[in-house]
């Protein structure tokens, strides 16, 4: 009795983990074919031979890739521009968490603000208008435009989490701070961040990701494919045309130029970034959307 | 109490970020009066002729905006509900497990499409599925002829579902895991002296003590019904699948920056944000009804 | 307290500056007028500017495109450097944008209201842009500054051309005009699969039928397999047919069948009442698409029509038996066909006829693009000039150093009866009835000189037979593609009378600008319904409804004033 369900238990572990193996596969299949694929040679791509080995193996793509100016000065674009976004919501979110995650009775204006914030999280005017008024800031072609724009609107969701991260701190720390007479900065300061890094750490990655990955407001905003971020860069690359509206040299041209080996090498660097900085905040992370406790 | 006299620190915190939102969240937002005009670009906001309603009216004419609504609901509703199942049983499924290091390291891939933008997942996963792809290819050896995809309206929108549900069930884990290791371990202690099995176990103490968890995250995805993804169906969808995969954000971008149809364009997209507003609400009110948690 | 009403006056001074800074942008644009005094004298089409001007534009830059050399850019390479060169224009980009979005840039453009100098248009956003007073009268610059070839090629169209850039009598854009062949959708059959089965061309609707039927059914090529498409259909970037707005160039799609049986959808014909009437809503329409639904429910036609991402593909493996497609299609996937298989014997028809035997295919506009220009840009003749100037010196500059893409403003010029021109000339040379050089002097006509030229080097003997082996593929197959879209996919346009059928217009009208989008996919995903059998022929009727409901009344109107005006 004893012995056959340790078995039959045994046997669900085998078969559990198995399962989970599987899964986690399909996660870095993309990964793998795409490197499979800048590795193969150009005709093996364009005639579909790739599946998951490359063929005919050689570093050609990458030799090639490396002379595409274009593509590292588009690299160095988003690493700026990561840099100044994520920095920027370091520093406003907690400025703008702690006073919000007082209550009405602590903070009378609390309401008004937060849902205003709740209403610039919704509500929006299009991207003509944007468009207008990044002109009108004289911000067309400027890095700015796409940390402020972008930031703009994916800091209400950080605000949100980190109030709730610091509702859970305890109350008893802040009121003991109280009594011996600090003020709100010194609180903040001293007293909430320290206490705050994983949530800092899961809103600054959140920052991160969303400026490396974001494509539009480059397209939008920059006049000229040398001011494009990467993942704009890319976007052009990988986007089709449509053939009815092209002229008949165009059309001849295109299905000479297609060069998905290449394409690939430029996905499978646009990667490896994020790669190399998730898996170090993990701990942080999950630590952070978890006293967060909000799901996007 | 002591803090009373803190208003003007809270209001000198808040003003750095409420300044930023303004000039790129609020100030745009005058577009919005494109909606109730006859727009006419070289006449600017101001110069153009107001007309109530009639783009509105027009707008209820189309059979696509019932059909746009319609396929963002479908789509969102579907990725809502995966996104919600899919990592629970995940979570489930890893937490049987009881070697760590195999655990973190499962946790730390299937973390990984989270972290890629759907300008490279959508060119990665066309070319995975593409006609000639490693996907057919695998069919074709079971003797299945090869699909298209991305290309075929019926299978569009679980595509899309399917690889959103894929791209985040590892990244959802996370607060299901953290749900998880809050159950008491007496718990178990006391169902393995009663003799219980471990689906039983599963069934009487691992469900309800998640349970809270799985109805405030249901709770909370309200706020998603409206949104089915622009990044993801704009770098995935082609015209042959605009019947069943074209949603508002898609439809709206299409109609304003490629159609030149302004007016309409600000109106859905306005329609949008007051139903996507009344949804936050009332996702705000039932949480806090059902679970006593308050969002933001 | 006092800091919120602080906050209070900021915002009202930002926003009214945000306010007076949109209306600035409005009203500036009216003050001009005085600027173009300068041009109202007969002007030298290729006159230098003493001092250099600049010229900002949009421009089109295809990132896939390597051709540029010795670290040529798109803002300066031969063609530019020739533009300073030659007329002292230096060229600036206001933009650069995709092929895939240099319609978003545009219309981002016209939105703020923040135009280059000049850019290249479609007719919809010309359209938007006279509408919103954004843009320049350039009838006198067309009527000073136009060279004569430029004008002899734009006259060719019998004032088509013209009149799509022509409101309220001013020309506000400058067209461009491209050969009109093709806009004639030819059948192109596998002939040797004809042969194999001991069939002819198809002459009637009911052969193409039987035709088809034999292509699918009793293996035309010969390998013991069920792998044969007869008809094939449009892929997921073309159309079921070419229409008023984009008359040309649709690939694969049914337009032979519905000319055949006097049903041209898509088009503005004029009603039995003589008053215009959309060729979609006509009894004649609904014919066609049962014909149609009957054919794909037969499997005479690709049953994955629609689906594919590109019908080409089933033509270059050599499943296909039939397509309908302009004369160019070597062009597309009948080189690689070849390649694949040198003996599919593609050949080109003017075929099926109608019930009367005779041809009647829709035409084309030829016009397609424009340039126009801003409204107070203080040289708008700079632009004609930079247009003259390439039809001038087009075949002087060297396509391997920098594709002709990059040459700012470039429109495509060519006489509209460019290629059935070509293929008589290529006959006369072959025929030893006429010499390479009684050709030479015909500059409207760019390639004709090196077509003729060159014709020995991959034509075969019988110089009067264009079957597939009396072809010589390996001496320079960009010359065998040209000649053969000459002699096989043009001849068709030359050997038979064509009583094609005209557009009113092919230009949108007022109306259309806001609704046109969406009715025409009404139309689209109503008609591919019926014809693939997912709805009952009757939702014609209903479409019918629905297209006069959702405006499509109003825009009938609008093209019987716009006819009535002409």
């Amino acid at each position: 009795m004893l012995r056959s369900k340790s078995l039959s238990s045994k046997l669900a572990d085998v078969i559990l983990i198995t399962i989970l193996i599987l899964i986690a596969i399909t996660c870095i299949l993309p990964l793998w074919y795409t490197l499979s694929l800048s590795l193969s040679s150009k005709t093996a791509a364009a005639a579909g031979a790739v599946t998951l080995w490359p063929v005919d193996f050689n570093f050609d793509s990458y030799k090639q890739l490396l002379q595409d100016s274009q593509f590292f000065k588009s690299f160095w674009i988003s690493i700026q521009r990561v840099l100044l976004g994520a920095g920027l919501n370091f520093i406003i979110v907690p400025l703008m968490a702690y006073p919000l995650s007082k209550t009405i009775k602590d903070f009378k204006g609390r309401n008004v603000f937060m849902w205003t914030l709740i209403f610039t999280m919704l509500f929006n005017g299009g991207l003509i208008p944007l468009y207008i008024t990044i002109q009108n800031y004289d911000l067309m072609n400027s890095i700015w435009a796409l940390v402020l724009v972008g930031g703009a609107q994916t800091i209400v969701f950080n605000i949100i989490l980190t109030i709730n991260f610091f509702r859970n701190l305890p109350k008893s720390l802040e009121e003991a701070a109280l009594v011996d007479g600090a003020g709100p900065w010194y609180i903040l300061f001293k007293l909430f961040i320290p206490l705050s890094i994983p949530v800092l750490a899961t809103v600054s990655l959140f920052s991160i990701v969303y400026h490396w990955n974001e494509f539009l407001y480059g397209l939008i905003f920059m006049t000229r494919e040398e001011f494009y971020p990467l993942q704009t860069y890319i976007q052009q690359l990988v986007v089709s045309v449509d053939p009815s509206t092209m002229t008949e040299d165009q059309y001849k041209r295109m299905s000479e130029l297609s060069n998905r080996t290449l394409d690939a090498a430029k996905i499978f660097i646009a990667m490896i970034p994020v790669l190399l900085v998730y898996p170090f905040l993990q701990r942080y992370f999950i630590h952070g959307i978890t006293l967060g406790s909000v799901k996007e | 109490m002591r803090s009373k006299g803190f208003a003007k620190h809270y209001y000198m915190m808040l003003a750095p970020g409420f300044i930023w939102l303004f000039f790129f969240s609020i100030v745009p937002m005058f577009g919005i009066i494109i909606a109730f005009q006859n727009f006419n670009p070289g006449q600017g906001i101001l110069g153009s002729e107001f007309v109530g309603l009639e783009t509105f009216r027009y707008m209820f004419e189309l059979n696509d905006t019932m059909n746009v609504f319609f396929n963002t609901i479908y789509i969102a509703v579907m990725k809502i509900i995966g996104n919600l199942i899919i990592p629970l049983i995940f979570a489930l499924m890893l937490n049987e497990v009881r070697y760590t290091i195999f655990k973190r390291s499962i946790q730390t891939i299937v973390y990984l499409p989270h972290f890629l933008s759907w300008v490279i997942l959508g060119g990665v996963l066309l070319d995975i599925f593409a006609f000639q792809g490693p996907v057919n290819q695998l069919l074709g050896m079971f003797g299945i002829n090869p699909i298209l995809f991305f290309g075929t309206p019926e299978l569009f929108p679980f595509l899309v579902a399917g690889s959103d549900v894929w791209k985040e069930f590892g990244f959802n884990t996370i607060i299901y895991l953290a749900a998880l290791t809050g159950i008491n371990p007496a718990l178990y202690e006391a169902a393995g002296i009663d003799g219980a099995s471990r689906w039983r176990m599963l069934w009487h103490v691992t469900l309800p003590g998640i349970r809270t968890t799985a109805v405030l995250l249901a709770v909370l995805s309200l706020g998603n019904v409206l949104n089915a993804g622009f990044d993801q169906i704009f770098n995935l969808y082609n015209p042959l699948v605009y019947s069943t995969g074209d949603i508002i954000d898609t439809w709206v971008y299409r109609a304003g920056l490629l159609n030149l149809q302004y007016e309409l364009a600000t109106a859905v997209g306005l329609l949008k944000s007051v139903a996507g507003f009344i949804l936050i609400s009332l996702s705000y009110y039932l949480a806090y009804k059902f679970t006593n948690y308050r969002i933001f | 307290m006092k800091w919120k009403g602080r906050l209070f006056s900021f915002v009202a001074f930002i926003l009214f500056f945000m306010l007076v800074a949109c209306s600035n942008d409005g009203t500036s644009s009216t003050d001009e007028g005085e600027n173009k005094q300068v041009s109202s004298e007969p002007g030298d089409p290729f006159g230098k500017y003493e001092e250099p001007i600049t010229i900002a534009i949009g421009q089109e830059v295809d990132p896939s495109d390597t051709s540029l050399q010795n670290g040529d850019t798109p803002l300066d390479n031969q063609y530019t450097r020739h533009v300073k060169e030659k007329l002292n224009i230096e060229v600036e980009h206001a933009f650069t944008a995709s092929p895939s979005n240099y319609d978003q840039k545009v219309s981002l453009a016209i939105a703020s209201n923040d135009l280059p100098d000049a850019m290249v248009v479609g007719p919809v956003e010309l359209r938007q842009m006279v509408e919103a007073d954004q843009i320049a009268d350039l009838t006198e610059v067309y009527e000073n500054y136009a060279s004569p070839a430029i004008k002899e090629i734009i006259d060719s169209t019998d004032g088509v051309a013209l009149d799509n850039v022509t409101f309220d009598g001013k020309i506000m854009a400058i067209p461009n005009s491209q050969a009109g062949a093709d806009g004639v959708h030819n059948l192109w059959i596998r002939k040797d699969w004809l042969d194999n089965l001991g069939l002819e061309p198809p002459q009637t609707m009911e052969d193409l039928k039987e035709v088809a039927r034999a292509f699918v059914e009793e293996d035309p090529d010969g390998n013991g397999q069920d792998d044969t498409i007869g008809l094939a259909g449009p892929d997921t970037s073309n159309k079921l047919y070419a229409n008023f707005l984009e008359s040309t160039n649709n690939l694969y799609g049914f337009d032979g069948i519905f000319s055949a049986l006097h049903a041209y959808p898509g088009y503005w014909l004029e009603g039995d009442d003589g008053k215009p009437v959309y060729g979609s809503l006509l009894p004649e329409t609904k014919e066609a698409l049962s014909v149609l639904r009957d054919m794909y429910s037969e499997g005479l036609i690709d049953t994955e029509m629609g689906v594919r991402e590109d019908s080409g593909e089933s033509i270059i493996s050599g499943n296909t038996g039939m397509f309908f497609g302009p004369f160019w299609m070597p062009y597309g996937p009948i080189t690689d066909a070849v390649k694949n298989n040198p003996e599919a014997n593609w050949q080109s028809y003017a075929l099926p006829l109608d019930a009367e035997g005779e041809y009647t295919p829709h035409l084309s506009t030829t016009t397609t693009q424009y340039v126009v220009v801003r409204k107070d840009y203080e040289y708008p003749e700079a632009a004609m000039k930079i247009l003259n100037n390439l039809l001038a010196h087009e075949s002087e500059f060297d396509p391997s150093i920098g594709g002709p893409g990059y040459y700012p403003l470039r429109l495509v010029y060519a006489p509209a009866d460019e290629m059935e021109v070509t293929t008589v000339a290529l006959r006369e040379v072959l025929a030893g009835t006429k010499e390479p050089s009684d050709f030479y002097d015909m500059p409207a006509y760019k390639l004709l000189k090196s077509d003729v030229d060159t014709i020995f080097d991959v034509k075969l003997e019988p110089y009067d037979n264009m079957d597939i082996e009396y072809w010589d593929l390996e001496t320079s197959l960009g010359q065998w593609t040209r000649a053969y879209s000459a002699l096989v996919g043009t001849s068709p346009l030359v050997d038979t009378e064509i009583k094609g059928v005209k557009s009113l217009i092919y230009s949108q009208t007022e109306t259309m600008e806001d609704r046109w989008v969406n009715l025409k996919k009404l139309e689209d995903e109503t008609f591919l319904k019926i014809i693939m059998g997912t709805a009952p022929l009757d939702t014609f009727e209903q479409f019918v409804e629905d297209w006069k409901k959702q405006g499509g009344e109003s825009i009938t109107e609008e093209v019987a004033e716009i006819v009535a005006s002409n």
